[in-house]
């Protein structure tokens, strides 16, 4: 019955409930604001990185490396995007 | 059409092959979409014009209830991808259902806190904040609208024609869109809701 | 009647009323010959039902080659105005529309469905595939691409062009300074078709990771095709961001909100920053297809295989990430700070040097090779000086400090023109000889195609190299009209005469076209240009299923070698093919959209929802439609192949 027990699953799910308490420190803890970013940026893609690995089955398939590449490709051109933008009109205006 | 027996059903196909794949491509598109929602949300965040900021208006208590909604909706999604992938029909059935009674329990208070913005005076047109709050949220809950629409779609699919090539393939699909919404509704999570209030 | 009064033309004048009275003929005379000739039912079966990739190819070049004809009125009319100081002909609101519509018929829905053609017939061709990933999503894409053309060309008779630049920049195109329903149809129609070419890129990655013939690997791939998978990758990138900006946009001028307004917190740099964020990639999506032509005619008619493969593929790349990273340079003049101008400049001009690669090895394949000068191959030719020229000015314009001299002048509309008109419109005039027999079973004829050539290059120089130079002396671009004090008067008269040599070119290629239809020998062969990849390697006309057997490729020249050594491109034997169903509902779910993006440009919500309604019914038809396409017997594919071979 082992191989019937849905480990990856339960696993994932217990893990991403730890990750959601750990983000919600930022709002119960008095943190910096520089603080409380790193702490949310790095709750935010352990847990997305989480849900594309364990329940999406991303590298399930010979296609895992386009797959990936494909997917890290817009997570680059999205992170370019909008820090770009914040350079543009935040920082630098 | 040819089947492939030593591949999980859902891609025991050419074409199941290809849909999953094209699948991630449209995903990728999307990551792009909602991408473009942060920068604006991002870049607009503090320009409350004479309406509300985001400290103002946010609460924790239904936030963190959609978010556990929605997080364990992405688990029972994966609890039906892997009673599928054992062939268990019955139980694959009540997972998506489940999962869709989920999905319509966040959307309930989605729309609750919609209603509740609107009434302290942070609608749509009061500034350029609010405008890309509600239309951040909103394109969020408008995917997960949908998705309820598909996710019955595809039960009935499975009740009517039960565990095919092709309805298994939908439903992997399926999985696939529910939790890369439960990824977004992270980010949302975290950089608009927990961001604002930190 | 108050109604109708929105539907009424804000600024009517006689060309506009012309063409009313023209489209309305036109549509009479279309519906009275389709019925005369009983072609209604030919028309449904075969074309606007079909999702083979070779029709939706060429109805996504007839599209193309009757917008550029739009799009080159509109230049006309523009060089007319301008000919000589203080012109009468248009007055502001004219020209404003003029320039507008021209842009975005120009770019998207000219240079976008010109290369969805060839993207469409030769990809699958080129990779030994029966058809592409998702062939009723490809006909979605097509029709949703010519529905958002049609809605955005109904503008002009019905409700006012648009008339706020085709980068529509706000606070110009909101509702205070754009009063007339025109920039909801530039933000709705281009959403339309928007989807289409995001369906594309989807449809064209699946195709090309997942279908090639065995032993085509990556790296095998024909140069035509690395482009295309290229191209698509940045398309799938950045449409979305366009979807979202046209959506804010149209909430906007919609629904009130204050997104690009100037008050309550609204910042209108934000759409010019999404839009280019969207915009400047798009160029390389126009350009990089054309390097990929260019790549197959110039090492077809060298003769000699494409020097520099491996550089080749990764300058391509290359320029695929730097082109999502540069967007900035179109407004260094907007306010921001030195710091991001710097790092925009400079990864502007990093571009350059992926380009250049591509520039050598195209100069390389070239050398010591036996160059056959045909109309493809002068066009190829002629890209790489004049397109380098354009290049070169890009350089000047990507340095921030002397931006702030070049910007908004005609010294920016020259060098987009020196790139694009080289780049992508003589690619595509190169493409449509070089695949014309392909897709048409004739040649169309060299003398006629190398005037125009000559035409086209002659009247391309005289038309834009005057305005680097007015440019530089400060004539701004989309003014309607200058005095004579200014001095242009003599070079905007050279410019004039430049774009009639160019119509002259244009009206030289329909004549080309007219006279090989009539004169052309029809006994032309599979493989008339002899030609290196797989798409040569199959009948003329290219038989439903493309290849009766499927190739087995072991070099990326695959057809070539097979011609020269020997190699069996066709080892396996005849088995029966799958092919998938016609359908109307791609047709009809996007004519809905048509009455979807018409209801909303005018606010009528109630049809608006209904369409919304039906377009959600078309999708859930798709989900619940059995459909497991059909087989073509090998008794059939034996017919259809003998049949083919006695053609030839």
């Amino acid at each position: 019955m082992g191989e019937l027990f849905p480990r990856k699953q339960v696993m994932g799910f217990v893990f991403s409930l730890i990750l959601t308490a750990a983000a919600l420190t930022v709002y119960f803890l008095h943190l910096s604001f520089a603080q409380g970013m790193a702490v949310l940026v790095i709750t935010a893609f352990v847990q997305a990185l989480l849900q594309l690995v364990v329940f999406m089955h991303a590298g399930e398939t010979e296609d895992k490396w386009i797959i990936y590449g494909k997917v890290y490709f817009m997570i680059g051109v999205a992170l370019i995007t909008v820090f770009g933008t914040l350079l543009i009109f935040l920082w630098d205006m | 059409m040819k089947i492939d027996h030593s591949l999980p059903l859902e891609y025991s196909t050419k074409q199941n092959g290809l849909n999953i794949f094209g699948f991630w491509v449209f995903l990728a598109a999307e990551i792009m979409l909602f991408a473009t929602l942060f920068t604006s949300y991002f870049t607009l965040e503090h320009r409350v014009g004479s309406g509300p900021s985001g400290a103002e208006i946010f609460e924790i208590t239904p936030v963190l209830i959609e978010t556990l909604v929605l997080l364990t909706s992405s688990f029972t999604i994966g609890l039906g991808v892997h009673a599928m992938r054992i062939g268990n029909k019955k139980a694959m059935m009540t997972f998506f259902m489940v999962t869709l009674l989920l999905g319509l329990t966040f959307l309930g208070f989605e729309i609750f806190e919609f209603v509740h913005y609107v009434h302290i005076g942070a609608g749509l047109q009061v500034s350029a904040f609010t405008a890309i709050l509600l239309t951040t949220l909103g394109t969020h809950g408008a995917h997960v609208t949908f998705g309820l629409f598909w996710g019955t779609a595809i039960l009935l699919q499975l009740k009517k024609r039960g565990l095919t090539p092709e309805t298994a393939n939908k439903s992997f699909i399926f999985s696939l869109y529910w939790h890369f919404l439960d990824v977004v509704w992270i980010f949302i999570f975290s950089f608009i809701y927990l961001k604002g209030m930190m | 009647m108050e109604f109708f009064q929105r539907f009424a033309i804000p600024n009517p004048s006689l060309a506009i009323y012309a063409s009313m009275v023209a489209i309305g003929l036109t549509v009479i005379a279309i519906i009275a010959g389709l019925t005369y000739f009983k072609k209604w039912g030919y028309l449904w079966r075969e074309w606007l039902t079909t999702v083979d990739h070779k029709r939706i190819g060429i109805m996504y070049l007839i599209s193309a080659l009757i917008m550029l004809f739009r799009g080159g009125v509109d230049a006309i009319m523009m060089r007319a105005q301008l000919a000589v100081p203080d012109n009468k002909l248009l007055d502001a609101q004219h020209y404003n529309e003029i320039f507008t519509t021209h842009g975005v018929v120009m770019v998207m829905f000219m240079a976008m469905p010109f290369i969805f053609a060839f993207m469409n017939y030769v990809v699958p061709l080129q990779i030994g595939a029966r058809d592409v990933a998702f062939p009723r999503l490809n006909a979605l894409s097509f029709w949703l691409f010519f529905f958002g053309a049609m809605l955005f060309n109904l503008s002009f008779v019905i409700g006012g062009s648009p008339d706020a630049g085709w980068t529509s920049y706000f606070p110009l195109a909101g509702n205070d300074f754009s009063e007339s329903v025109g920039t909801n149809y530039y933000m709705l129609a281009i959403q339309i078709s928007g989807l289409g070419s995001l369906m594309t890129g989807i449809n064209m990655i699946t195709t090309i990771i997942k279908m090639r013939a065995p032993g085509m690997t990556l790296m095998k791939m024909p140069m035509f095709t690395w482009a295309t998978l290229v191209t698509n990758l940045i398309m799938v990138t950045v449409f979305p961001v366009l979807t979202v900006a046209l959506a804010m946009g149209t909430m906007d001028r919609l629904f009130g909100t204050h997104f690009f307004a100037t008050t309550n917190g609204g910042m209108d740099m934000l759409w010019a920053n999404l839009f280019w964020v969207w915009g400047h990639p798009e160029v390389y999506i126009l350009i990089l297809p054309a390097f990929g032509i260019y790549s197959e005619i110039i090492s077809t008619f060298a003769g000699r295989n494409l020097y520099g493969y491996k550089s080749m593929v990764a300058s391509m790349v290359v320029i695929s990430a730097l082109s999502c990273m540069v967007w900035a340079h179109h407004f260094f003049t907007m306010g921001q700070g030195a710091l991001s101008n710097s790092f925009f400049s400079i990864t502007t001009m990093m571009i350059s040097v992926p380009t250049g690669v591509k520039i050598f090895n195209w100069l390389f394949t070239l050398w010591k090779g036996k160059i056959r000068f045909t109309v493809p191959m002068l066009y190829s030719i002629g890209f790489i000086p004049l397109f380098v020229i354009g290049g070169v000015t890009g350089v000047m314009l990507a340095m921030s400090a002397a931006d702030y001299q070049y910007h908004n002048t005609m010294f920016l509309v020259a060098h987009f023109h020196n790139t694009i008109i080289p780049g992508v419109v003589f690619a595509m005039l190169a493409g449509l000889t070089f695949y014309w027999p392909k897709m048409f079973g004739f040649m169309l004829n060299e003398r006629i195609g190398k005037w125009a050539f000559w035409f086209l290059s002659i009247g391309f120089c005289l038309a834009f190299f005057p305005m680097y130079i007015t440019g530089l002396d400060g004539q701004a671009r989309r003014m309607y009209t200058y005095s004579e004090a200014t001095g242009f008067g003599p070079l905007n008269m050279v410019s004039f005469v430049g774009a009639g040599v160019m119509a002259i070119a244009f009206a030289l290629i329909v004549y080309n076209v007219y006279y090989s239809v009539r004169y052309s020998p029809r006994n032309i062969g599979a493989d008339p240009w002899d030609a290196r990849s797989l798409e040569w390697a199959t009948h003329t006309p290219v038989p439903e299923y493309n290849f009766a057997i499927e190739p087995q490729v072991a070099s990326s020249q695959a057809f070539w070698d097979s011609k020269k050594k020997g190699h069996e491109l066709f080892p396996g034997k005849l088995e029966k093919i799958h092919m998938p169903n016609n359908s109307g509902v791609p047709f009809i779910m996007s004519a809905i959209f048509f009455v979807w993006g018409f209801s909303m440009v005018f606010s009528l919500w109630i049809p608006a929802i209904i369409s919304v309604i039906a377009i959600f019914a078309c999708m859930a038809h798709r989900s619940f439609e059995k459909d497991h396409g059909h087989y073509i017997s090998v008794k059939e594919i034996e017919e259809t192949e003998t049949k083919l071979r006695g053609a030839n």
